[in-house]
């Protein structure tokens, strides 16, 4: 800024100085020379009148310091000069302003010396005696005077260089000033110059949309972030060299990790398996991999960002499978188990039948082989049509919940068991106050009938089994405790699960098909109620089922 | 240049936690071939340690270039020197591993109830191996020191397994030379659980400047 307007300033003022050079020059030099003429023209004539009347005694006493006289004779010859011998002097009859003195009466003219660059002004003039008196005088010429100015104009530039200096620092601040002083984060509120007006407006209006879209940026960061921070499935974002760009809580906890963005993925995590599947993947565009990690089976999928040979980042997402994997396993087991169970039965039957066709049983023995056949036989069928009951349970497509005297039902269900019981040895009791509930007859039956059962199988010699239905502060409560055997801590997780056994040996002899209890959990289930258990090794069972009033089918 | 450098180092630091990673991998195979008594396991052991081999040199050759090309000073030189150590002890306990599985082919598939200790003390020595890789990567001196003073812990078992075996020596003299290749497997653990402390203790000099208490 302020070397431009130096520049500017220097130049206008040199220019301003050489056009006021020349135009002194141009004009007054030929004034000065219209003055010189003149004066030229009149010494001449009084010298002219001199010369006539005193002859060439008066030139001698010639004294002009600045003039030269020259008295030449009518055939050209030098008769006098004022400045130097007359001798040495050649003819000057074809001198211009002699010769134009010599035919008009006077002449004049004037000669360049090129090497003393000075002009000399001649003036002639014809006297009466045919002789011609000329009268010269020499004075500098233009290209001279600006050589002999030279220094005094030097002086005078360097004097303008100073003070363009000076003043250009000075205005270029003053204008500079303002300029510097521009809030441009407030760009509106600035009294600068008018002509920045509309560059203030355009920056103003581009820093609201800037920051609009920066809020809107932000707005949707944040909605990214809140998104999978609060997703279970973990999700890792990696760049092209695997450095980590993004991690959401649920990966920073599959990973056991404080901190993870800007690290390299390997040192969270070095199992080999994940690295073979991130180079998979960067070949192959995706892989997936299952990995079992503190007790929970985790699926790990990563995805590529970009193409094979230009990967940009690569997508890790993991879920967490242990329940479909648990899922599956039950699934794997209860057909295992199905198939198991129903085989048994078919095998004694077919056993029993193939010896009576071949007649290999005695005629007394054969009641107790058809005896056989039929336990069997109604064993399947009650293994068979517990399943059905599953799985209607399963689909959920049981009938409609009505009211129920939980009670009666229950001392229905004991006196009904009472013989079973006294088989075994083991008594039987029923106590507790009326309560309705809401639930389905037939399911509730099932419970009963299944816990009761339970209880009195899986007793001691001269055991008891109480069965107590009681008000709760929101609903009822059905226990049934008893003096058995008891479940082992291991096992009283799994119990309610299908075909479960605790002791696998005495399947047969306790009779039962494994799902009673898994019948019980999926009716007490279906009725909305919640089933718990308290049991000792050898101490005894309690079996607590509540029922919710409010009707909270899940 | 500086960025060359950074990404170097950043290549070194990934290459020893890849080294790292295999060290682990070799010990669980070694210790796994042992309890299952699987001899096919026990020879795939010795292609990991080639690997473990080949990474050695190859950190060893970064290690050089980046001391010769960048003249690295203060932290920069600490860990990469202490990477250059390092190596040797990984190194080390790939070899380790890889006699232990040479032990366990000669044992033909053969393990029981005496292995049992060795198996504690296998999972032991990778329990201080992961730590002190653990605290490589996290620059982590309370980690280094915890992976140190489990040491005792491989010791402590070492004396165990060595008193056992010396029973059973007595007891059944003809398993003698069972006893003592079980023993020779045990003497592998326990050295590698020194290379691990080892390598703690150059994480601890890598972070603090200081080895083994002293300023080297």
């Amino acid at each position: 800024m302020t070397k431009k307007i130096f520049h500017s300033m220097f130049f206008v003022a040199s220019v301003a100085m050489l056009l006021g050079i020349l135009l002194i020059m141009g004009v007054l030099f030929a004034y000065f020379r219209t003055v010189q003429k003149n004066r030229l023209v009149s010494e001449l004539r009084l010298t002219a009148a001199a010369v006539e009347m005193g002859g060439e005694a008066y030139l001698e006493s010639f004294q002009v310091d600045d003039c030269r006289l020259t008295w030449v004779g009518a055939d050209g010859i030098v008769l006098f000069d004022s400045q130097g011998e007359t001798a040495d002097m050649e003819n000057h009859a074809d001198r211009e302003e002699v010769k134009e003195a010599l035919e008009t009466g006077k002449g004049e003219s004037s000669r360049y010396s090129t090497t003393l660059m000075e002009e000399t002004l001649y003036c002639a003039k014809r006297l009466s005696d045919g002789t011609v008196l000329r009268i010269s005088v020499s004075y500098a010429s233009v290209p001279a005077l600006l050589f002999g100015l030279l220094q005094p104009l030097l002086v005078v530039f360097v004097i303008a260089l100073l003070c363009s200096i000076l003043l250009s620092k000075r205005l270029s601040r003053k204008i500079v000033q303002p300029l510097n002083a521009i809030d441009l984060d407030q760009p509106l509120e600035n009294e600068a110059y008018d002509e920045l007006s509309p560059l203030l407006t355009h920056i103003g209006r581009q820093q609201r949309e800037i920051s609009a879209q920066k809020q809107e940026l932000e707005d949707r960061q944040d909605e990214f972030y809140t998104v999978i921070e609060n997703m279970n499935e973990g999700l890792v974002l990696l760049n092209a060299k695997g450095i980590i760009l993004s991690i959401n809580p649920a990966a920073l906890a599959f990973f056991h990790a404080d901190t993870a963005v800007g690290r390299d993925l390997i040192e969270i995590e070095r199992s080999p398996e994940i690295e073979k599947a991130f180079e998979s993947a960067a070949q192959h565009g995706k892989s997936s991999l299952q990995v079992s990690r503190s007790g929970r089976e985790y699926q790990v999928n990563l995805n590529r960002i970009g193409p094979q040979n230009d990967m940009s980042g690569m997508v890790l997402l993991i879920f967490d499978i242990t329940e479909k994997v648990f899922a599956e396993r039950n699934r794997q087991e209860f057909t295992a188990n199905v198939s198991h169970e129903l085989k048994t039965p078919l095998h004694s039957i077919m056993g029993s039948a193939e010896l009576l066709e071949n007649g290999l049983v005695k005629e007394e023995d054969i009641p107790r082989f058809i005896g056989y056949i039929r336990n069997e036989s109604a064993r399947l069928v009650a293994l068979i049509e517990d399943i059905i009951r599953l799985s209607q349970l399963d689909e959920a497509s049981a009938p409609e919940m009505e009211p129920v005297e939980l009670y009666e039902l229950a001392a229905g269900e004991v006196e009904s068991l009472t013989q079973p019981a006294k088989a075994k040895n083991v008594s039987i009791s029923m106590e507790g106050e009326s309560v309705t509930i809401s639930g389905v007859r037939q399911l509730l039956h099932e419970v009963i009938y299944n816990l009761c059962d339970n209880a009195i199988k899986y007793n001691v010699d001269g055991g008891w089994v109480k069965v107590r239905v009681s008000k709760t502060a929101d609903g009822a409560a059905l226990v049934v405790a008893d003096s058995g055997i008891g479940i082992p801590a291991e096992h009283q997780d799994r119990i309610f699960e299908r075909f479960y056994r605790v002791d696998k040996s005495h399947s047969k002899e306790s009779g039962g098909t494994g799902l009673g209890l898994s019948i019980v959990k999926h009716a007490v289930q279906y009725m909305g109620g919640t089933i718990s258990l308290d049991s000792t090794p050898g101490v005894g069972t309690t079996v607590t089922v509540s029922f919710h009033k409010k009707e909270s089918r899940p | 240049m500086r960025s060359k450098f950074d990404q170097q180092l950043s290549q070194l630091n990934k290459e020893l936690i890849q080294m790292g990673a295999k060290c682990e991998e070799v010990i669980a195979m070694a210790a796994k071939a042992l309890a299952t008594g699987d001899c096919e396991l026990a020879k795939n052991v010795a292609p990991v340690d080639k690997e473990i081999d080949q990474m050695e040199r190859s950190i060893e050759g970064l290690c050089l270039k980046l001391l010769l090309q960048q003249q690295p000073v203060a932290r920069d030189l600490r860990q990469i020197s202490a990477a250059l150590k390092m190596i040797t002890d990984m190194e080390r306990i790939g070899d380790q591993a890889e006699d232990i599985a040479e032990i366990v082919t000669f044992l033909g598939g053969r393990t029981g109830a005496e292995c049992g200790p060795i198996l504690a003390m296998a999972e032991a020595s990778i329990e201080m191996v992961t730590q002190s890789v653990d605290a490589f990567v996290n620059r982590d001196v309370a980690l280094a020191k915890k992976a140190i003073e489990h040491d005792d812990v491989v010791d402590d078992y070492f004396v165990k397994v060595k008193s056992s075996l010396i029973s059973l020596i007595a007891e059944k003299p003809e398993d003698g030379e069972y006893a003592l290749d079980l023993l020779m497997i045990a003497k592998y653990i326990e050295r590698i659980g020194d290379h691990a402390t080892n390598i703690a203790e150059w994480v601890v000099f890598s972070v603090t400047g200081t080895h083994k208490g002293e300023i080297l």
